[in-house]
């Protein structure tokens, strides 16, 4: 006989949310539950699994020191259940609450029906927190028609000649027309078909368009999903259909555009981006990132991926917002590099990054040649600006004056950083040390990244400094009710992804690349390089990779809900919005986080 | 004609004599060590002598653990209409016909639990319809060893030198009181397994050194 409040507790704890109604019938009847008062210590000594069902529980290590809080929904004793070995753990009640205990027989038998509880405890145990996520629907065979193609009618009259359909393809760059009478769909006509039906027929650049036109055209619906169109198109060996809504045309649906939603929307928007004559122009390409950011989360692309996509078309409105300030200013007086830090040069970027870039001069900036660049430099960084790429707050853009040096320029000042490092100073200089060439001389470039790796490989005082600098800010503790729970026992209302995780494996690996000499600088590849030189033990970097990766989707998750939402995208993280599973997983990485923290200061900054 | 009535009464007799004959836990017996039987009674009406059992509910406490393994729930078949004690039980006359026979589930709870100290919220209601039960299908009536959740939060809050109204002791505003999860609904097991959760809670809050004969006390 099942008692109901136990039934639905269990019916909404993660992992156990999967169970059917006999085996959350069979997991309630192995449960006792236990009453614990305010500082009543638990018994920990049985092999059972407990489920925190009220109150609040505090855990301590060994040496007394705070390891984490349990409340609603966590679980103790499965390291126990699942390796047969012992904590020397304390576990005391903070607040009067309710514990469930399940008989390990009944914990391994769930464990062996159910693989995915099975895995939940092995991730639980192990930190192993990526690839378990719940089955999700969508994928980009769900894309619909009107996902992708471009509110964009552009038609013509039957009576009208072959050439004017011509001029039209040209002036607005589409391969075909619509043909419309009355604002009825009666044909269409292709570049193909200028060319087969009047070209080679040597036919007059006056003839009718009604004459060499395809008349009552195939036509797909717009609420249609997007593998019927290619279906359509394959069976009919066609590569234009217009699209209808409520009966009229609203667009002209090529099997480009179909090539392009499936796997190269982003060379599409950059393809555009290259097309433009305007800050205008990249202005309105620019507010398709938003858009290609939502296919790309329809599409389940992981973040880092997605990242780098974006980072991609960042780079992409660099480069043509250069080429059209060269248009205007003239030719640069001088062989010049466009630098990214931060991270666009990571290839991670986010929605919400803003600026962080400056220039690099083949000559010193005196004169005309520091006129045209810091011209140059106000344009694009003004034009990024419109572009959605905000400006620096700190001022870390070529805009600066202070940030447009010859080679020997920037060449002291990473010099004085590296030589004469001090905390106060690399805490903001550590940006630069991630640095990549956008546009301009690579040569240039190479040379400076070369003087900073040869600077950086052979001094341990910078590597204190950097490491000190890096582990200045740490990861919370944990969750406690709606709470972020901080090291120091105090509790937060938001959860800054960025800076209190992403941010903070990024500077780790920053360090121990830096101290390798290792020349990537993306971090998921700094890790996983670090682990194959064996600097960092393969496990570990598993788990901050595995860290990171949790962290960067949470936050493009939470970029797209609030791009969704019409809200302005931050990384500002609710724990009220998150789901049980992402709690666990979230807990875990910030346990990773503080656990290489400490392996880090171990290994720079012992010494000194 | 009634003959099989009585052999069989005089068979189950004998799960009476038995339960009676084992002994109770000493009264100086710390309240960790002991063995509990919460349960909870619906009820047609409040007169033991012309109402009924609809239903019962239990669950088991040991070592200050409640087992829901062996937490029960029965539909009393009933000789008569629950009539208007539906509105707080919630179930009908056809739900009824369908249930256990009394003294099945009687000799189930004797059988199972002798040695136990039964415990229920307002147990003199539950007591007295218990032993009536009894008389009824074995015409023998076992005494019970009951403590009460109710008086034991009444002498809590009088200690504490609070005015209690009688509402403040339903088990609903007991629960709340206590920080503990409601769902008391009339459901038997519902109602039993929360006056086992508050039960658990003032055990707590009564300390470690208590025993049997201060909840007798308590319960009085």
């Amino acid at each position: 006989m099942e008692v109901a409040d136990v039934i639905n507790f269990l019916a909404d704890t993660t992992p156990f949310n999967q169970l059917d109604n006999a085996s959350l019938s069979q997991l309630a009847a192995n449960i006792s539950v236990y009453y614990h008062q305010r500082q009543d210590e638990v018994d920990i000594s049985s092999e059972r699994l407990l489920i925190v069902r009220t109150g609040i529980f505090t855990l301590y290590s060994d040496q007394q020191q705070l390891l984490t809080k349990l409340q609603s929904g966590d679980f103790y004793g499965y390291q126990q259940l699942l390796t047969g070995l012992t904590d020397d753990d304390t576990l005391l009640c903070e607040e009067d609450g309710l514990v469930y205990w399940l008989k390990a027989d009944a914990f391994h038998h769930c464990r062996y029906q159910y693989k995915n509880v099975d895995i939940f405890f092995q991730r639980l145990f192990s930190r192993r927190l990526h690839q378990y996520r719940e089955q999700q629907q969508g994928s980009r065979f769900t894309l619909k028609i009107s996902d992708i193609v471009q509110q964009r009618k552009i038609a013509i009259r039957p009576e009208q000649s072959v050439q004017d359909a011509a001029r039209l393809m040209s002036e607005q760059r589409v391969s075909s027309l619509l043909v419309e009478e009355q604002d009825k769909l009666v044909g269409i006509i292709t570049d193909r078909d200028l060319r087969n039906r009047v070209l080679a027929h040597a036919l007059p650049a006056s003839t009718q368009i009604s004459q060499v036109m395809t008349r009552q055209p195939q036509h797909i619906d717009r609420h249609a999903y997007l593998y019927e169109a290619v279906q359509q198109m394959s069976q009919h060996n066609i590569h234009h259909l217009p699209v209808m809504e409520h009966g009229v045309c609203c667009a002209m649906l090529t099997a480009t555009d179909i090539i392009r939603s499936q796997q190269d929307h982003p060379v599409y928007l950059i393809g555009e981006i290259h097309r433009q004559t305007s800050v205008d122009g990249l202005e309105r390409c620019s507010q398709q990132i938003s858009a290609l950011a939502l296919t790309l989360s329809k599409q389940q692309v992981p973040a880092y991926e997605a990242g780098h996509i974006i980072t991609t078309i960042t780079d992409a409105i660099t480069q043509r917002l250069i080429f059209l300030a060269q248009q205007q200013l003239g030719e640069p007086p001088c062989v010049f590099s466009w630098l990214a830090f931060g991270s666009q040069a990571r290839m991670d970027q986010s929605l919400n990054a803003d600026q962080d870039n400056a220039l690099l001069l083949e000559k010193q900036p005196q004169g005309d040649i520091a006129d045209y660049f810091a011209a140059l430099a106000d344009f694009v960084c003004q034009g990024l600006a419109r572009c959605g790429i905000s400006l620096c707050p700190g001022n870390i853009m070529a805009s600066n004056a202070e940030l447009r040096l010859s080679l020997k320029g920037w060449s002291g000042r990473f010099a004085r950083w590296i030589a004469t490092p001090t905390p106060e100073a690399l805490l903001k200089a550590s940006i630069f040390f991630d640095l990549r060439v956008i546009d301009g001389s690579k040569g240039l470039f190479n040379a400076l990244q070369e003087d900073i790796f040869q600077r950086t490989a052979q001094a341990p005082l910078f590597w204190y400094h950097l490491a000190q600098a890096a582990l200045q800010r740490t990861a919370p503790l944990g969750f406690f009710k709606n709470f972020i729970l901080e090291q120091d026992g105090k509790h937060k209302k938001g959860l800054d992804l960025k800076k209190r995780g992403i941010s903070l494996i990024t500077d780790l690996a920053r360090v121990y690349a830096l101290s390798v000499g290792l020349h990537e600088i993306n971090t998921r590849k700094r890790l996983q390089q670090l682990a194959a030189q064996n600097v960092l033990d393969s496990k570990d970097s598993q788990n901050l990779l595995d860290a990171f990766d949790l962290l960067a989707q949470l936050r493009w998750e939470k970029h797209q809900h609030d791009l969704q939402q019409g809200h302005d995208v931050t990384n500002l993280l609710d724990p009220m919005e998150i789901s049980g599973l992402a709690r666990h997983q979230l807990k875990d990485s910030f346990a990773v986080i503080n656990e290489a923290q400490s392996s880090l200061k171990h290994r720079f900054c012992r010494d000194m | 004609m009634f003959g099989w009535l009585f052999n069989k009464n005089t068979a189950l007799g004998a799960v009476v004599d038995r339960f009676a004959k084992t002994p109770l836990p000493a009264a100086n017996t710390g309240v960790k060590q002991a063995s509990f039987l919460v349960l909870d009674l619906e009820l047609t009406g409040l007169n033991p002598k012309k109402d009924h059992i609809v239903s019962i509910g239990w669950v088991p406490i040991r070592q200050q653990e409640i087992i829901l393994s062996e937490a029960k729930h029965y539909l009393i078949a009933s000789p008569v209409s629950v009539g208007q004690s539906a509105v707080y039980h919630g179930l009908h006359d056809h739900q009824l016909k369908q249930g256990e026979e009394l003294a099945t589930v009687l000799t189930t709870l004797l059988s199972n639990y002798a040695g136990y100290v039964f415990v229920a919220h307002h147990s003199g209601l539950d007591e007295q319809f218990l032993r009536t039960a009894c008389q009824r299908c074995f015409g023998k009536m076992p005494r019970f060893k009951f403590i009460d959740t109710m008086k034991m939060e009444w002498q809590r809050l009088l200690r504490q030198g609070k005015v209690v109204k009688h509402d403040a002791l339903k088990l609903p505003n007991c629960l709340k009181r206590h920080g503990l999860p409601d769902m008391a609904n009339h459901h038997a097991l519902e109602d039993a397994y929360s006056s086992a959760l508050l039960l658990l809670s003032q055990l707590k809050l009564g300390g470690n050194n208590m025993t049997l004969s201060d909840l007798y006390l308590l319960s009085r």
